[in-house]
């Protein structure tokens, strides 16, 4: 006893009907079936040993949407043709193709091939157009016709002039051609004798259902039908779940490290006064980064208002020009105040820290940090950004001294890079000294720069009313996010390639 | 930063073959990691190192530093670091050879003036290359490109002293500039000579324009735009060279002066000196200058401030070795103080600050050690923060792709494409490029860019941005104020009104935040298919299907729908309720 499932057995019947042979399209068409089904069927045939499945690999040609065109209304060349005859032989091509209502885009096509055919003979200065002969229907076009009436149609008995034909089409674009499996099935002796023997020897086996519904749950008609086996290793549709931005991530890692270890935020706005951005960190108002192109300057609104700072405003134009009570020489320049009001798009984040000295609420000690937008005026490149994020932050007590400042960027270089080593190098800020650089050391990474600071010199300090020292510092974030990421061109930061964000693995 | 070009075997000659081999190797396979060691002692770092013509593109962190900006400048620099010498070196000048009268008319435009004459000297084709780079990058950076100082340099041999000083009017002198074969006015050298062009804006604005003749009355030079082509070019021939600095702020002249007299006396000049008289007037009082002027000065250096800023516990005498090995002199060693004696070419020293810097450099900022203070202070992120952070989470969760765009943009961007009039932006005044002339005054835009150069990707598209918008606002210091907007978009075949909203109900379902829809007509999205988002009677958003003549504009095939919303002010209200 065999058992088989209604499938089977209908298609069983169906090779009976069809001569015991017969192409998997025909059965479907016979039996209602799907392709997979009558393939799933024909496989569990075979297994019993009732049929074999022979497979023929076949050449099919199909008209393309020009194609199309051209089988029904004719190849280009034979309608320009026919429109010169009905014309006396002889016409320009211009009113040819006119009468022959050719498509713009078909003139040029058709005159091409009428001369390749040789059907005719262009004068190029008159613009005429000769026909030598009147040829008859072409291999070319009886395919056509033939694809006109059927759709597609396979093409392993043409002779090798129609293949020729074919492939001129094809060249043409106006057909399209492909190989195709066709799979037929034979009944075996086996396979008969069960016909002949009748269902007596065959059980029909429970219905295959490919979709469990809510419907054969409610109902328990699911214990009566067989789920069909999956394919588990085909390949399924992608899904691109939502993520964050990987920098903006990073971003938050970084923040949540710096609250755990003490820091406060500081926010501020993008436009900054050249006050806070320059003046109060001891930038002389000549200053080459004061330039513009160094700085970005806001036309309007062009300048702020400084009134509620007027006193800071004051001690600090001191500074500049004699060094107030700093014991500082100064720059020696007349200070002024209206340069002091200009906007700009602020450079750095240490406007925020000049902000914050000056404010009311200053607590000593104190942690601060910044996760700020900034902008300098570069052309983008490889490695320039005209805007980008940087994380800096200050650190103010009484008796903080040049070791603290090693022992913060120490801390960063270990809890945000992850480094191994460190090592300090001497630095330049106009607003800090001592200035230090730090280096990081990663193991597979090498020695990267990690990050700028200092001590605000007095003459940053003194004019805000701040009396402690206060150490400064800034992280090169953008460098270890990439590092990390694997990318070298600083524009992955702000990369609008949604396939690299969606590939982006986020651990 | 200044970027200097050092041939690297003029740097050896200067600092000593075998030393400089030892250290940093042959110049066929220098060891540039080596030198970078060094370098840094002085915050210079190596750019790139072309073996080719073995040239040293060296950038120089230290804006102030322009004793370092040439090879001598720079030899003069590491000599102590590398233990060659302790101290600094002594530079003389023989007594002046030179009278210079200055014209009273100079003051407002160009007053100041110094000189020196440097003799016997032999200059190589590196050497002269290195002098007008050195000339170049002090007239950039040091003389700020030329308005503060400007230098000239010309072949004494030519000259007859005195020199006159003087400002004439454009229209009253010609003379054959440097580089020309024709006599041209001043105001043709301004229109024609390229220097003229570049640099005719700092005298432009005055009626006389500076110019330097000899006692027969030819032209050495018009200061700050360009030498005369007859004395002012120096070649390997010249023997004798008169150097001068012209500018604006005395000191600055002076310090520029001497910084090239140096440079030269390192390579073997001997330099005279030149007297400067200054007019009769009240703003010159008829004073009197003798330059160059290779005097050092004093900084009374307090050991407890030292020690205090680098934590350390040095005595005075540890701090007077450290001077020495950094460069500097000691005059006096006390018992809580030195006195330090600062070269005349470290002029960027202004505080006592430096000095201790100094010092602590030389000490080796890696041979002290780092400690950390665990300081009474509480962390805390910005107030609304963590707000911010759920609503990403709310968006990704709803399958939305954060983005991240420039806030940077164009009025293109932000209406034409859009579909909208253009309102006022906070606009740049310098823009670098024409597609980053303005702040963002709101986000869908970025997010329309940002869809439209992804056309080829797989769809649905679902993104979203939280991120700053920038408004003009008359009541803050800045004249502006930025604000946390969120704003989001699905594109793909079916996207529309139902799916977005849908996307919207959630998100403030979430969030807790009560809103409502109100009809509203929005030229960004399709009549009847947008509304304006009202939370607490405040409206604080948008939402619908996007125009086509706007998905047009920025080339998308599928339909989209999206919303903005003012999400600062959003939580805001929420907060307040």
């Amino acid at each position: 006893m065999v058992e088989l499932r209604e499938n089977e057995i209908r298609i069983l019947a169906a090779l009976d009907k069809l001569d015991g042979k017969a192409a998997v399209e025909q059965l479907m068409a016979e039996c209602e079936l799907s392709d997979a089904a009558v393939m799933r069927s024909a496989l569990i045939l075979q297994e019993n040993n009732f049929a074999k499945v022979h497979a023929k690999l076949q050449t099919k040609i199909k008209l393309t949407p020009e194609g199309e065109i051209h089988a029904q209304n004719g190849l280009p060349e034979r309608r320009l043709l026919n429109s010169v005859l009905a014309l006396g032989g002889k016409a320009a091509l211009q009113q040819a193709a006119q009468e022959a209502e050719l498509e713009k885009q078909f003139v040029q096509i058709a005159l091409g091939w009428t001369q390749r055919k040789k059907w005719a003979i262009f004068d190029s200065k008159k613009g005429t157009l000769q026909v030598t002969e009147a040829p008859k229907e072409d291999n070319d076009e009886k395919i056509l016709g033939i694809l006109c009436a059927t759709e597609e149609t396979i093409i392993d008995q043409f002779t090798a002039e129609q293949q020729v034909a074919v492939e001129i089409l094809k060249k043409r674009k106006a057909i399209t051609v492909e190989e195709k499996t066709q799979r037929i099935l034979e009944l075996t002796q086996d396979g008969k004798q069960a016909i002949e023997a009748g269902a007596a020897n065959l059980t029909i086996g429970p219905r295959e259902v490919t979709q469990l519904t809510p419907e054969l749950i409610i109902k328990g008609e699911w214990r009566n039908i067989r789920l069909q086996r999956y394919n588990i290793q085909a390949p399924v549709a992608n899904i691109w779940p939502g993520k964050k931005h990987p920098y903006l991530a990073f971003l938050d890692e970084v923040r949540a490290k710096l609250v755990t270890l003490g820091f406060k935020e500081m926010t501020g706005t993008a436009v900054e006064t050249a006050f806070f951005n320059f003046d109060a960190l001891y930038t002389p108002q000549d200053h080459p980064a004061r330039e513009t192109d160094g700085i970005y300057y806001i036309k309007n609104p062009a300048h702020g208002d400084t009134t509620a700072y007027a006193q800071a405003v004051k001690h600090v134009k001191e500074v500049h020009e004699n060094g107030d009570q700093t014991g500082s020489t100064g720059w020696k320049y007349d200070y002024s105040e209206q340069e002091a009001k200009r906007l700009i798009l602020r450079g750095h984040g240490t406007c925020l820290s000049a902000r914050t000295l000056l404010s009311p609420n200053l607590q000593v000690p104190g942690k601060y940090f910044s996760i700020a937008r900034v902008y300098r005026p570069e052309v983008v490149d490889k490695t320039h950004l005209s805007e980008f994020n940087q994380v800096e932050g200050i650190v103010l007590d009484e008796n903080l001294n040049l070791r603290d400042l090693l022992g913060v960027l120490g801390r960063f270089a270990k809890e945000i890079a992850g480094a191994d080593k460190i090592r300090f190098k001497p630095d330049y800020f106009p607003f800090t000294e001592p200035s230090v650089e730090l280096s990081a050391y990663k193991e597979g990474y090498g020695w990267v720069e990690f990050g700028g600071s200092g001590i605000f010199r007095p003459e940053v300090t003194t004019p805000l009313g701040v009396k402690v020292p206060v150490i400064a510092w800034g992280l090169g974030v953008d460098r270890l996010f990439m590092m990390r990421a694997g990318v070298s061109d600083i524009r992955s930061i702000f990369s609008q390639e949604l396939s690299w964000l969606r590939k982006k693995e986020v651990a | 930063m200044p970027t200097i070009d050092v041939e690297y075997q003029e740097l050896e000659q200067l600092i000593g073959k075998n030393t400089c081999r030892e250290l940093f190797g042959n110049p066929e396979n220098l060891r540039v990691e080596a030198l970078d060691d060094k370098l840094s002692l002085v915050k210079a770092e190596v750019k790139e190192y072309n073996q080719a013509d073995m040239t040293l593109s060296i950038e120089m962190k230290d804006t102030g530093r322009a004793d370092l900006w040439s090879a001598e400048g720079l030899a003069r620099g590491l000599c102590c670091y590398l233990g060659l010498e302790r101290g600094f070196r002594q530079y003389g000048a023989d007594g002046a050879v030179v009278d210079v009268h200055v014209d009273s008319k100079l003051w407002g435009i160009r007053p100041f003036i110094s000189c020196s004459v440097l003799k016997d000297i032999h200059l190589s084709d590196p050497i002269i290359r290195g002098l007008m780079h050195l000339q170049d990058k002090l007239d950039k950076t040091y003389g700020r490109d030329r308005q503060k100082t400007s230098i000239g340099i010309y072949n004494f041999d030519l000259i007859k002293p005195p020199i006159e000083y003087t400002a004439v009017k454009p229209t009253d002198v010609r003379f054959v500039p440097l580089g020309f074969d024709e006599q041209l006015n001043l105001d043709e050298i301004l229109e024609k000579h390229p220097k003229g062009v570049e640099y005719g804006h700092i005298v432009k604005k005055h009626a006389y324009y500076p110019m330097l003749f000899d006692s027969e009355g030819k032209v050495l030079s018009f200061p700050p735009i360009i030498n005369s082509n007859d004395l002012g070019k120096v070649t390997e021939e010249s023997r004798n060279l008169l150097v001068e600095v012209t500018g604006t702020q005395e000191q600055t002249v002076q310090n520029t002066l001497n910084l090239v007299t140096a440079a030269l006396i390192d390579r073997g000049g001997k330099a005279c000196s030149a007297t400067i008289h200054y007019p009769n007037t009240s703003e010159y009082k008829q004073k009197i200058v003798t330059t160059p002027n290779f005097n050092h000065h004093i900084v009374h250096l307090r050991v407890d401030y030292t020690n205090r800023l680098l934590g350390l516990k040095l005595s005075a005498k540890d701090i007077a070795e450290l001077l020495l090995t950094a460069g500097l002199g000691v005059e006096k060693i006390g018992g809580n103080s030195v006195d330090v004696r600062v070269p005349f070419y470290r002029v960027d020293i202004m505080h006592e600050v430096d000095v201790v810097e100094d010092v602590a450099v030389a000490y080796g900022y890696n041979n002290i050690e780092p400690i950390w203070r665990d300081l009474p202070t509480t962390g805390s992120e910005r107030p609304l923060q963590r707000t911010i952070n759920v609503a990403r989470e709310l968006m990704v969760g709803a399958g939305y792709q954060e983005v991240l765009n420039y806030t940077l943009t164009n009025p293109e961007s932000l209406f034409t494409k859009m579909n909208q009039k253009p309102t006022a932006t906070v606009e740049i005044s310098n823009p670098k490029v024409v597609t980053m002339t303005c702040l963002r005054s709101w986000l869908l835009p970025s997010l329309m860019e940002f869809l439209s150069v992804n056309q080829s990707v797989e769809f649905p598209q679902r993104i979203f941005e939280l991120g700053k918008v920038t408004l003009q606002d008359e009541t803050r210091d800045t004249k502006t104020r930025d604000e946390d907007w969120l704003a989001a978009a699905t594109s793909h075949a079916n996207a529309g009104f139902s799916e977005i909203k849908s996307c919207l109900d959630a998100f403030f379902g979430n969030l807790g935040v009560d809103w409502q829809i109100k009809p509203a007509s929005h030229p960004s999205f399709i009549e009847g298919r947008v509304g304006a988002v009202w939370v607490n009677a405040v409206e604080a958003g948008v939402v619908g299907e996007v125009n086509p003549l706007v998905l047009e504009a920025w080339k998308l095939e599928n339909p989209t729908a999206a919303f903005e919303l003012n999400l600062q002010r959003i939580l805001e209200l929420k907060k307040a309720r």
